[in-house]
């Protein structure tokens, strides 16, 4: 009973993350007709180490009205004077998410200190809104900064969390991927078994031991397989696939003319071709491993009743191997999830990248990074449900009575 | 050539002369069978046949040989030197390829064996251990090879246990399971490994009474055990193995009271600590310690 209600209350927490995600996706209110200003940089307060505003940039974060707003028409006020703004503020869009950049020209060039901001965004139908906001400059701030800014979340929020869909994409997708190739490599590591010393002993017969030696050419190529990826980095043979591919294409048409029409991988490709191959070799390991945990009596017994070796294979063993195996799966399959974020750095549009760059945008990481940690602890949890439930299934399927 | 009545049972009179005398054709030969692990020269050369009906125990300390014998009839070890043949199935052993795999595949159809460890298929129910071969191996529909099945099992008593899964029957109901699995390949001979050793002494009887059921059935069998009472009830031949090589062989009345050789009484001492005594108390060779029916 005990064991009972903490599984139940896993998912629970993963439930509760889950909503809290979907909370911060904007809702488009029915019958909103304004632009509303959501976010703004400088912040306020905040303490920049700039010392004059001329250069520096004020950015203005909104949702979108009915109508769109013309950044040509913005106007961008410091204590009540309007600043030249040069070149003229640029509109920008990030996932839902709308911006408008006012760069400080150079003419104005009052040092910063104590001061207030206003803007007035100015729609195509001439709405006008008006948005100010005080702003501090060094030393000790008026009020405490806050650490986690929930305006941030509220308008990035929802952008971040459909990074998810992306991450969970790329994991099904590479895992399913890395099964395929760990079946292969396990069965290439199986296939050697029988040494060379065994194969001499068994007949005594170098040509027996010439015929094994060709049979073990898959062992030693999925040996050489797993040993390769599971010694290097994930991140550099993310790094290779994306940027050293290209470089090896170009190579291929300029010094031999060959793959001309092979394209680019892109960069999901790249992701995609690296995890499953990195994950491809751990679980190969671990399809080596639930195979060989079978007990050696199963195949006698399978073999004893005249069953060939593929039929004692699918029949007999493997069925008991995928029961060994899932615990070990279902954990590369979590922490495969967490690895997707690798791909930001060549810049796969998922749950980091998404958070990154709204950090970026917004120069509040830590909100961004949050959101996005709440995304993948959700996902985690959600999986080690399904995982708990199957292993549990798979237990009640065996003590059926 | 003098022609025999075929007797599946010798009689308790019978001689070692009468006993190799019968001239009915065998079911298994092997002939100059040699077997090494690494360097080890596990068998070294045997020669022996079983006729049909027959009922042959091995005996031998362990080591012996007695258990690679039995499992290199049917190719679950491999012989390096030597032929088995097997119901007119011949294999010359020390080969590989297609041809011999065949052959291989073709002795073992004619084999049932019975393993120490009952080697069930733990993720499939009573029933579906039963049907897994013939249904993959011979094609038998799922219908006809349940029916077998069901017989199979009120044959051996285990009936009601026909959807329950082997995590949950005790060992001796496990062993009674993989007689009828091996049985339902109607398998021309069973080789029996140890079908006790790994039972508590009180399932024992259970096992024994159905390899009596299939011994009196005229089923040809070599069994590999240690349970002396069945080997006098049951064997038609005893062979006691040392070293890899048949030190004697005779009947169980011969073999256990009048045995030739040092090393098989040495053995005997160990397995029959009151053999001796017996002998003495029982010249005629009653063998009343020898009851294992408990």
């Amino acid at each position: 009973m005990k064991r009972r209600s903490v599984t139940t209350a896993v998912p629970l927490i993963g439930a509760l993350l889950m909503v809290w995600v979907l909370a911060l996706v904007p809702v488009a209110a029915a019958g909103t007709k304004l632009p509303k200003v959501t976010y703004t940089v400088p912040s306020t307060p905040n303490s920049m180490t700039v010392q004059s505003w001329s250069g520096d940039s004020v950015l203005v974060y909104y949702t979108r009205g009915s109508s769109p707003v013309d950044p040509e028409r913005c106007e961008l006020y410091i204590n009540g004077t309007r600043v030249p703004v040069s070149p003229a503020p640029q509109a920008a869009s990030i996932g839902g998410g709308n911006q408008i950049q006012f760069p400080i020209a150079a003419s104005y060039s009052v040092p910063k200190g104590d001061d207030t901001f206003r803007v007035v965004l100015v729609t195509q139908a001439g709405e006008r809104v008006d948005y100010s906001w005080k702003y501090k400059f060094g030393g000790a701030a008026s009020t405490a900064p806050s650490l986690v800014n929930f305006t941030v979340m509220r308008q990035w929020g929802g952008y971040i969390a459909k990074g998810g869909v992306a991450t969970v994409y790329l994991t099904v997708v590479s895992i399913a991927i890395a099964v395929v190739f760990a079946l292969l490599g396990a069965l290439g590591r199986l296939a050697g078994r029988m040494g060379l010393r065994e194969a001499w002993d068994k007949y005594h017969s170098w040509g027996y031991v010439g015929l094994h030696t060709l049979r073990l050419i898959p062992y030693w190529i999925a040996t050489f397989y797993t040993s390769l990826f599971r010694g290097t980095p994930l991140l550099l043979q993310i790094f290779v696939i994306y940027y050293a591919v290209p470089a090896i294409i170009l190579w291929g048409r300029a010094r031999w003319g060959i793959f001309n029409s092979v394209p680019f991988p892109s960069a999901i490709v790249s992701g995609i071709a690296a995890l499953s191959l990195n994950y491809g070799a751990y679980l190969t390991e671990v399809f080596r491993a639930g195979i060989q945990a079978v007990p050696k009596g199963q195949t006698e017994a399978a073999w004893a009743l005249g069953l060939s070796g593929s039929q004692t294979q699918r029949r007999i063993i493997l069925p008991q191997a995928f029961k060994i195996v899932i615990p070990a799966v279902g954990n590369d399959f979590i922490a495969l999830i967490k690895d997707t974020s690798l791909l930001s750095t060549i810049a796969v549009d998922e749950l980091l990248h998404r958070a990154t760059l709204v950090g970026g945008r917004t120069f509040n990481f830590l909100s961004a990074l949050l959101v996005a940690a709440a995304v993948y602890w959700a996902l985690t949890i959600f999986f080690s449900f399904w995982q708990a439930r199957l292993e549990r299934r798979m237990e009640r399927d065996r003590a059926r009575a | 050539m003098t022609v025999h009545e075929p007797s599946p049972v010798v009689n308790e009179s019978s001689s070692p002369q009468q006993v190799s005398s019968h001239q009915s054709e065998p079911l298994v030969k092997v002939e100059g069978l040699h077997k090494w692990f690494g360097k080890l020269h596990v068998l070294q050369g045997l020669d022996f046949e079983v006729r049909r009906g027959e009922v042959v125990v091995l005996l031998g300390p362990s080591g012996s040989g007695k258990s690679t014998l039995l499992r290199c009839i049917n190719f679950l070890e491999e012989p390096q030197k030597g032929r088995v043949t097997v119901g007119g199935v011949t294999v010359e052993c020390g080969r590989w390829g297609r041809a011999y795999q065949r052959a291989v595949h073709a002795v073992r159809l004619q084999c049932g064996m019975v393993f120490q460890e009952f080697n069930l298929f733990p993720h499939k129910s009573v029933t579906e251990n039963i049907i897994e071969a013939p249904m993959l191996v011979k094609g038998m529909s799922k219908e006809e090879a349940t029916k077998r099945a069901r017989e199979l099992l009120e044959k051996v008593g285990l009936s009601d246990r026909a959807d329950y899964f082997p995590s949950q029957i005790s060992g001796g109901q496990k062993q009674r399971v993989a007689i009828a699995r091996a049985m339902a390949m109607d398998p021309q001979l069973m080789l029996f490994d140890e079908p006790t050793s790994a039972l508590d002494p009180e399932l024992i009887g259970e096992v024994l009474k159905v390899m009596k059921d299939l011994a009196n059935a005229g089923m040809t069998m070599i069994v590999v055990t240690h349970e002396m009472g069945f080997a006098r009830d049951v064997a038609d031949r005893c062979i006691f193995m040392d070293g890899g090589v048949f030190v004697e062989e005779d009947t169980p009345e011969h073999l256990f009271f009048h045995p030739r050789e040092e090393r098989t009484k040495q053995f005997l001492r160990h397995i029959l600590p009151k053999a001796e005594d017996s002998v003495e108390r029982h010249p005629g060779g009653g063998g009343a310690p020898l009851e294992f029916d408990s």
